[in-house]
């Protein structure tokens, strides 16, 4: 059966909801159910992932971030299939006998159905706060209507790793941000943790005052992490540039495990960052210092973009060169 | 040379801390092991603490390091209220904890001192960093500066920084005279005076709430507010501090510091930018703009009040003069109530009511802003909740947050109205975890923001408004005491409000 999606209808749905969850709280002698809610989050994701999986990480990022969450599945070229149900999910901070519960949205739907989506989410999406888009899938990325969907968000989340073809991912997102859609790239969103320990040990004098003899940035990566390779050699020669440091940049691809390995070299200075299980391992001249890093989760990740809900200069002026970097890599 | 890192990226990464050995006074003090340590190895367990960071305690208790790490690991465990103790995490922050045994007063603990932190820096890349953490009686604040002084440890390779607690001198005379004894070693720019209260995030939250958003600030002043409450109440008593809680009281232990502080946050101007000097500039502004009250006025528009025994609950509590190590004439305050007035235009003529007490029938921290009633009744007011004005309450402990009560039709037929509350809650609303006020103080101070930090001039702003009310109240004889436990203080705390049309909110 093809159905239909009436925002009306849904928007009664939810108020039901909060009528029958108010009464459900008050008849078990608790003090009601509070809404919160900060931004629409809209996921775009195939109708093959794991539902539960996915559900688990919005579940885990309603606390901190409170959203009205659209989840949208797509189930590819099957013949207009569209269905909704609305639900809530809920938690009782430790200690308070009142609940926090959030709205969610699940929207199943063929790929045929997504031009029809965009009015559905203006009308779904909370009043006056901001939508974020998460799309979750490359394929999803690449249809014409996604665009018209990216328009609506204030920020729009992918991950080029997932991506087939990470030059083209590069090029294309930065085509994307050039055209004035915020974005994030959860690429990038996995190298917070080494960029930040990279720039801790700058906030020492000493290593501070080896920058200038920095010459060479050697980035290697394995497996499907090419764009973070291509982001981290990008961000490195930036920063440099900007302290008037402009040292030869390589990236190599080694092996088919997922990796990457940093390495700043220049007169009597070298300093190198890797992985080894869950630990980043930064080496100072030899001298090695550790720190956990265990692989980030979506949830991890989400939960750092979603705090930042506005422009990324640093980001997007990583991602303008990555794309150029990349591809100068080629010529 | 580079002068700054280039690789930062302040949207992301946390703010850190800078390499620096922090160095704590009375190390085997309360202080010590219920805030201080568990907020560093917060810091730690957060990751916000550099590979090299170091704590050096120094206490008369004759401790090795390993035992003093001992001690600590204690604190950490028992203190900690919502960190888990990893032990990984406390092993290499462990690592950077050392001891030395010595009395304060001795000028030869200071040389020691200075060999110590030569030492640690040997082993541990500190950057000459130091921030001195004075987590002892007041009476040793300049002691301690002078012998930092004399051992040439005010001044050092890289920065120098001292903290200090309260309370910032009994008076307006033995305040200055503290500060000019700091000043002889630390400038005015090196010293932060720690007012927790000043770290606690809803504190924080009322300078975003006001300046960040455009609604409230317009309705901000004489026109739209009748009266401002703010309320420190705690149920419990003296908790076997009698013998030094008798030699403060509440007026000069609460108003002088915190409440000053966060009614100068309530009510200062915007500042022109979130720098910690224009924070702190506007701040110290509105606390030189309270009036100055007249006896006659101190007379009327404050009171004292001292708990006495009462049975609550069940069980019998006793009243301050039978409390442990009080005199059982004491005539010392643990309640406090005052009418303040703001000479400036924003505020002309809106009293501010502080109270802050002991044994108060619970522990709440509220500040309430009473707007004015509608200018015209047009729902009639048959039982008095049709009249009942707009009232914003910010919740600054236990529970963090904002509500706004405003009135609202009751579902049915006519026309009647009810109080309604509009709640934010801190802690539900956000489920992140709000950071310790010790944690974030620790950390603006070793990040050199002093912006949370008390300044000189506000110190003696805030002795101007309370020593002539201390004179008043010392002259005075009271009968104490005036208010049974687990009440919410004297009935001439209510008349204050009474003159004016006004009664204390019930928090």
């Amino acid at each position: 059966m093809a159905g239909t999606l009436v925002p009306d209808k849904i928007l009664n749905e939810l108020n039901e909801l909060w009528v029958s969850l108010g009464r459900e709280a008050q008849a078990e002698g608790g003090d009601g159910v509070l809404r919160s809610c900060t931004m629409t989050l809209v996921v775009l994701a195939e109708a093959g992932e794991d539902a539960q999986a996915l559900g688990e990480t919005l579940a885990a990022l309603m606390p901190e971030h409170p959203a009205r969450a659209i989840s949208i599945r797509l189930r590819g070229a099957v013949p207009s299939a569209l269905s909704e149900r609305v639900y809530s999910q809920c938690w009782k901070p430790f200690g308070q006998r009142r609940q926090i519960c959030c709205e969610q949205i699940e929207i199943t739907a063929a790929d045929a159905d997504l031009a029809d989506l965009r009015p559905v989410l203006l009308a779904l999406a909370a009043p006056d706060l901001p939508l974020v888009l998460w799309c979750r899938s490359p394929r999803l990325a690449a249809m014409p209507e996604f665009g018209e969907m990216a328009a609506l968000a204030r920020k729009v989340v992918v991950d080029t790793v997932a991506f087939p073809d990470s030059k083209a991912a590069l090029r294309l997102i930065a085509e994307a941000s050039a055209r004035g859609i915020p974005l994030g790239d959860l690429a990038w969103t996995r190298l917070t943790r080494w960029r930040s320990m990279l720039s801790q040990v700058f906030e020492n004098r000493d290593c501070l005052e080896q920058l200038p003899g920095i010459r060479t940035i050697a980035v290697t990566w394995g497996g499907a992490y090419e764009t973070l390779a291509w982001y981290m050699a990008a961000w490195l020669r930036d920063a440099l540039a900007d302290a008037g440091v402009r040292p030869a940049v390589s990236v190599r691809a080694e092996g088919s495990q997922s990796l990457i390995r940093v390495e700043l070299a220049g007169e009597g200075f070298r300093l190198q960052l890797h992985r080894e299980g869950d630990r980043l391992l930064v080496a100072v001249n030899g001298l090695e210092s550790c720190a956990n890093l265990t692989e980030p989760s979506d949830y991890l990740m989400m939960r750092e973009e979603l705090g930042i809900v506005r422009r990324d200069a640093v980001f997007e002026r990583a991602l303008t060169s990555a794309a150029r970097l990349a591809y100068a890599g080629d010529q | 040379m580079s002068t700054q890192n280039p690789f930062q990226d302040p949207l992301r990464f946390e703010r850190r801390v800078p390499e620096c050995t922090v160095v704590i006074f009375g190390a085997n003090g309360d202080l010590t092991r219920r805030k201080l340590m568990p907020a560093l190895y917060r810091l730690a367990y957060d990751r916000r603490l550099p590979p090299g960071f170091a704590v050096l305690g120094i206490s008369r208790t004759p401790l090795g390091d390993e035992k003093f790490r001992g001690k600590m690991r204690e604190a950490v465990e028992q203190f900690s209220e919502d960190t888990k103790f990893d032990a990984q995490v406390w092993a290499s922050f462990a690592g950077g904890l050392s001891y030395i045994a010595g009395d304060i007063a001795d000028p030869k603990l200071y040389p020691c001192l200075a060999g110590k932190l030569e030492e640690i820096a040997k082993t541990r890349p500190v950057g000459g960093n130091v921030l001195f953490y004075l987590s002892t009686q007041p009476s040793q604040y300049a002691e301690i500066s002078q012998g930092l002084g004399a051992a040439g440890l005010g001044k050092g390779p890289g920065w120098r920084r001292l903290v200090v607690e309260k309370p910032f001198g009994h008076d307006l005379a033995s305040a200055r005279d503290l500060s000019n004894r700091l000043h002889e070693v630390f400038d005015e720019s090196e010293i932060y005076r720690i007012d927790h209260y000043l770290g606690k995030e809803t504190v924080q939250n009322i300078l975003a709430f006001r300046f960040g958003n455009g609604t409230f600030e317009p309705l901000w002043n004489r026109r739209y507010v009748d009266h401002v409450q703010i309320t420190a109440a705690e149920s419990i008593g003296v908790e076997g501090r009698g013998a030094y809680y008798q030699e403060t009281g509440a007026l000069a232990d609460m108003i002088q510091n915190h409440l000053l502080q966060v009614m100068a946050t309530i009510a200062m101007e915007p500042s022109a930018s979130f720098e910690a000097r224009s924070v702190r500039d506007e701040r110290s502004k509105l606390l030189r703009s309270i009036r100055r009250m007249t006896p006659d006025e101190i007379r009327l528009d404050t009171t004292p009040g001292q708990y006495g025994p009462a049975r609550i609950g069940g069980q019998e509590v006793p009243g301050f003069r039978q409390e442990p190590g009080v005199d059982p004439q004491s005539p010392t305050d643990t309640y406090a109530a005052a009418a303040f007035l703001v000479e400036n235009w924003r505020w002309a003529g809106v009293p501010f009511y502080l109270r802050t007490g002991k044994r108060l029938p619970k522990r709440v921290t509220e500040i309430a802003i009473q707007y004015k009633p509608a200018p015209l009744e047009i729902f009639g007011d048959q039982d008095g909740a049709g009249s009942a004005s707009n009232l914003l309450i910010v919740r600054i402990q236990p529970e963090e947050g904002i509500s706004l009560k405003f009135l609202s039709k009751r579902p049915g037929v006519g026309m009647q109205l009810r109080p309604v509350s509009m709640d934010f809650d801190y802690g539900s609303s956000f489920g992140e975890r709000s950071p310790s006020a010790y944690e974030t103080l620790l950390l603006d101070a070793m990040t050199g923001d002093a912006t949370l930090y008390t300044r000189q001039d506000m110190v003696e702003a805030s002795w101007a408004v309370v020593e002539p009310i201390q004179n008043v109240w010392r002259e005075t004889r009271f009968e104490f005491p005036n208010y049974p436990a687990g009440t919410w203080g004297p009935p001439e705390a209510d008349a204050i409000l009474a003159r004016r049309g006004h009664a204390w909110r019930r928090p």
